[in-house]
């Protein structure tokens, strides 16, 4: 029992913190919050889908079809809505959730509404000591770290990660050092789109794809933040791993139905009694 | 209670928006008369979001949980218990206030963006709870079906929907125009200089608070007794919110009219266009206008009026 | 009345490892004028902040008319008599010069809020008190320039009645005209209400008529007092000034 609860809260972790990654990056840069980020997900697993098991193009071909409509539709997100309201938070957050819903009617459109099952990326299923994992949810914890950890050397070692930090840590600042914000803002709502289109995939192939799977990726991205506080991704993979480990034990101990519960008590707790997040304002 | 010059005027436009209602069964349908129906409970629900959200600043992503508990108590009451209805109503007021004051407490500590989050987790574990706790109460993920109903034909539930809606309507109206609805828009704007003006605004955010949840709470509660049936899938959803927000927004927030237009315009012009689209199409559809409209006209419809009812008088000038 | 009218006793309050304010004591008496000054970051804000339970204090009490204010909230605060102007000015936003100054006349009274109309005729009044034209009063505080802005603030403050206003920067991004009218105002309202003062300003040249006595502080704590003669010529100033 403790052991199936390590490692399924491990993987579970590892997910979670890959389906964050996209939505803290926006809120640590940007300061706002992007209810959209769950269509990412979303648009990330349709389009495999479409180009995989409709369309009978390669594996790598999908994936990279994937990421070019995330990174897509991060950007046309931040062109035609955020930009216009950049200066408020409140708005940018009921916009991206109308642009949300939206988007679901659109999918339900295009793919029509009733769910489908998704071939998972790779086959096979490992066991060890009667636990069995399938190489499929491994893989994705792999990419997650591959990705975290891509994603902390880009940041520390390049131009323009560092610029990208800057902008995040002091907005004026960044400003008065030549950096051009809006640029920054391009490229981190491009690679949020990418970030969240790849989580998507593995999302999709994990639970199934329907027009409402976006609300759950986007109440674990939402839970992230607000369990790691702004910015630092050591404190945001802390976070995924305090929410799938709590997670995986109440379903596990308790019952399994009360899979988001457990989660959306400890986004109010948490916010209630550390308003800014159990790690506090961090860099990024 | 002082009534100044412009009030007297706008309560003559009330009136006749009251009067004209009122004669409209005598020339539509009840095919029309159903549709309004829906029109006046989302214009409830519209203006119990309105005067919190709109008012103070606190967003609320939770209407649903509000609106779903008034639902839930007295189908729980009339259906389980055979309560009758003119009390598990009143009850199920009473209880909407109680869970707005769980709501309340979030905000003591926290309010924008985070705020709204909060609400929304409120929504979405009563969503999770109804279907597994005591689902022989609730009727887990089925719901209840089968309620009685207060009245029956659709001019009856036309009367009965209008009037309270008006009747909510213009109170809420009133209520925003007095010195507590100016007071309530400050803290929106600047809530500490609100304090640092002798105000509690914990005593002011509670009054809004429960104005708002009280609201919900009889619009849920008729809501329920007219369509006969409540489930958590429909109710606590974020489609549902979405529908509750975009007829605020897109009448206009802060106005309380706005959102009873919004909510007139969104029915009509889903029923509209149901034969041309008959499914998610009417979603995208009208929530591509409201995106649009709130990134060019933050103020909605109500101000596009309000708009050209200024410029008239200034050309008949 | 006996002992001075506010008195903070060895205020202090940290910020995790800035100490903002550390060990405070002064008084104010009724009627009297007190500056307060010291460089940037030296707590000045903060002190005010503190006054009016804005922030809670890591120590220290504060006292108003001989009561333990020290865990009263702002509104009751206010209520008592105290009162404070913004560095930055904080109008809402969205509303006429009237409906802020109205804001500032309400009753702390739900019922009354809702039964009781406004009372224009008395907005405009204060409005005018303050210096504002009457067109002015139907105006948003984005067409205002700086000094009808730190106007306004005044105008909510006067709305609340007062006893001691605290003035946080009123001559910051003023022009000499601007400053001119907001000291006059402030000596017409003393000579006509009362009022005791407690003015931050780094603008020592229009400070220095109003004041009767100055605190200088510096890093969080009193480094000199006295009269405004006194404080500037002394060298502990001089250096906390011009030092580093
Ligand atoms: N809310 C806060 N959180 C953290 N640090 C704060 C906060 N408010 C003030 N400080 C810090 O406390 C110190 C004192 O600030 P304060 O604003 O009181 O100074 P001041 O004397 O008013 O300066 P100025 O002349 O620039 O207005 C500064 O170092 C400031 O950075
Ligand atoms: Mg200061």
């Amino acid at each position: 029992m403790a052991l199936q609860i390590l490692i399924q809260g491990f993987v579970l972790s590892g997910l979670y913190a890959l389906i964050a990654v996209g939505f803290t990056m926006i809120f640590s840069v940007g300061r706002v919050l992007n209810l959209a980020y769950g269509v990412y997900i979303m648009l990330g697993g349709y389009i495999y889908y479409a180009a995989l098991q409709e369309a009978g193009l390669p594996v790598f071909a999908s994936f990279i079809l994937a990421i070019l409509a995330g990174v897509t539709f991060g950007l046309l997100t931040y062109l035609l809505l955020v930009r216009r309201l950049e200066d408020n938070p409140i708005a940018v957050e009921i916009s991206t959730l109308i642009l949300a819903v939206v988007m679901q009617a659109l999918i339900v459109v295009i793919f029509g509404a009733a769910p489908k099952t998704m071939w998972p990326v790779i086959r096979g299923v490992l066991r060890f000591e009667g636990i069995s994992v399938t190489m499929n949810i491994l893989l994705a914890t792999g990419v997650s770290w591959i990705v975290l950890g891509g994603l902390t050397a880009f940041v520390r070692y390049t131009h323009l990660g560092r610029a990208i930090r800057a902008v995040s840590m002091d907005r004026k600042g960044a400003v008065i050092s030549g950096i051009e914000p809006s640029f920054i803002s391009m490229v981190t709502w491009a690679m949020s789109g990418a970030f969240g289109a790849i989580a998507g995939v593995f999302f999709a192939t994990f639970t199934q794809l329907d027009s409402h799977m976006w609300v759950f990726p986007l109440i674990i991205s939402v839970a992230v933040v607000i369990v790691g506080g702004i910015g630092s991704i050591v404190g945001s993979l802390i976070a995924a791993h305090i929410i799938g480990f709590v997670e995986t034990i109440t379903t596990t101990l308790i019952a399994a139905e009360l899979r988001g519960v457990s989660t959306m008590l400890l986004i109010i707790l948490v916010l209630l009694v550390r308003p800014k997040g159990l790690f506090g304002r961090a860099e990024l | 209670m002082s009534i100044d010059r412009e009030t007297k005027r706008y309560l003559v436009w009330w009136l006749a928006f009251g009067v004209l209602m009122c004669l409209l069964p005598l020339g539509v349908g009840p095919g029309t008369l159903r549709i309004l129906i829906f029109a006046h409970f989302l214009a409830m629900f519209a203006m119990s979001w309105d005067f919190l959200s709109g008012r103070t600043g606190y967003i609320s992503f939770g209407h649903p949980f509000l609106i779903g508990i008034g639902g839930y108590t007295t189908a729980i009451l009339s259906f389980r218990f055979g309560v009758p209805l003119y009390f598990s109503i009143p009850a199920a007021v009473v209880a909407t206030m109680v869970g707005g004051t769980l709501f309340f407490l979030p905000a003591l500590r926290i309010r924008g963006t985070y705020f709204a989050l909060v609400t929304l987790a409120f929504m979405e574990i009563l969503y999770q709870l109804t279907k597994v706790v005591a689902p022989k109460v609730t009727g887990g993920t089925r719901g209840i079906s089968g309620l009685e109903s207060i009245v029956t034909g659709a001019v009856n539930n036309y009367y009965l929907s209008f009037g309270i809606m008006f009747a909510i309507g213009v109170v809420l109206w009133l209520l925003i125009r007095t010195r507590l609805g100016v007071a309530l828009s400050a803290i929106r704007m600047n809530e500490e200089a609100v304090r640092s003006t002798g105000h509690s605004t914990t005593k002011l955010k509670l009054f809004a608070f429960m104005v708002s949840a009280a609201v919900s709470g009889v619009g849920g509660a008729f809501y329920v007794h007219y369509i006969g049936s409540i489930a958590p899938r429909g109710m606590f959803e974020i489609n549902f919110l979405f529908t509750i927000l975009v007829a605020a927004l897109l009448g206009g927030a802060e106005t309380i009219i706005g959102p009873i237009m919004g909510a007139y315009f969104l029915t009509v012009l889903l029923e509209y266009l149901r034969p041309v689209m008959p499914g998610m199409e009417r979603y995208l559809l009208y929530g591509g206008i409201a995106l649009v409209l709130y990134v060019v006209r933050p103020a909605g419809i109500y101000s596009l009026i309000a708009d050209a009812g200024r410029k008239m008088q200034e050309w008949r000038r | 009345m006996a002992g001075p009218l506010l008195e903070v006793r060895d205020l202090r309050k940290s910020f995790g490892g800035i100490h903002a304010v550390q060990g405070l004591s002064f008084g104010v008496d009724e009627g009297e004028t007190l500056g307060l000054i010291g460089p940037n970051g030296a707590g000045k804000t903060t002190v005010f902040n503190l006054i009016m339970a804005e922030l809670k204090p890591t120590g220290g009490e504060i006292w108003f008319r001989g009561e333990n204010i020290t865990r009263v909230p702002t509104h009751e605060r206010v209520k008592r008599g105290i009162a404070r102007t913004y560095q930055v000015p904080q109008p809402f936003g969205e509303m006429s010069v009237g409906a802020n100054i109205r804001v500032g006349m309400a009753p702390d009274d739900l019922w009354k809020l809702v039964t009781e109309g406004a009372d224009h005729a008395a907005e405009a009044e204060i409005g005018r008190s303050v210096g504002f034209s009457d067109e002015q009063i139907d105006t948003l505080p984005s067409e205002l320039a700086m000094g009808d802005l730190r106007r306004l603030e005044m105008a909510r403050n006067v709305a609340v009645s007062p006893a001691l206003l605290l003035l946080d920067e009123v001559f910051a991004g003023l022009t000499l005209r601007e400053i001119a009218h907001i000291s006059e105002l402030l000596v017409e309202k003393k000579r006509k209400d009362g009022l005791t003062y407690i003015i931050v300003s780094h603008d020592l040249r229009a400070l220095a008529p109003l004041v009767d006595r100055v605190i200088v502080m510096s890093f969080g704590a009193a480094i000199a007092q006295g009269t405004f003669d006194e404080v500037v010529r002394d060298a502990a100033v001089r250096e906390a000034y011009l030092g580093q």
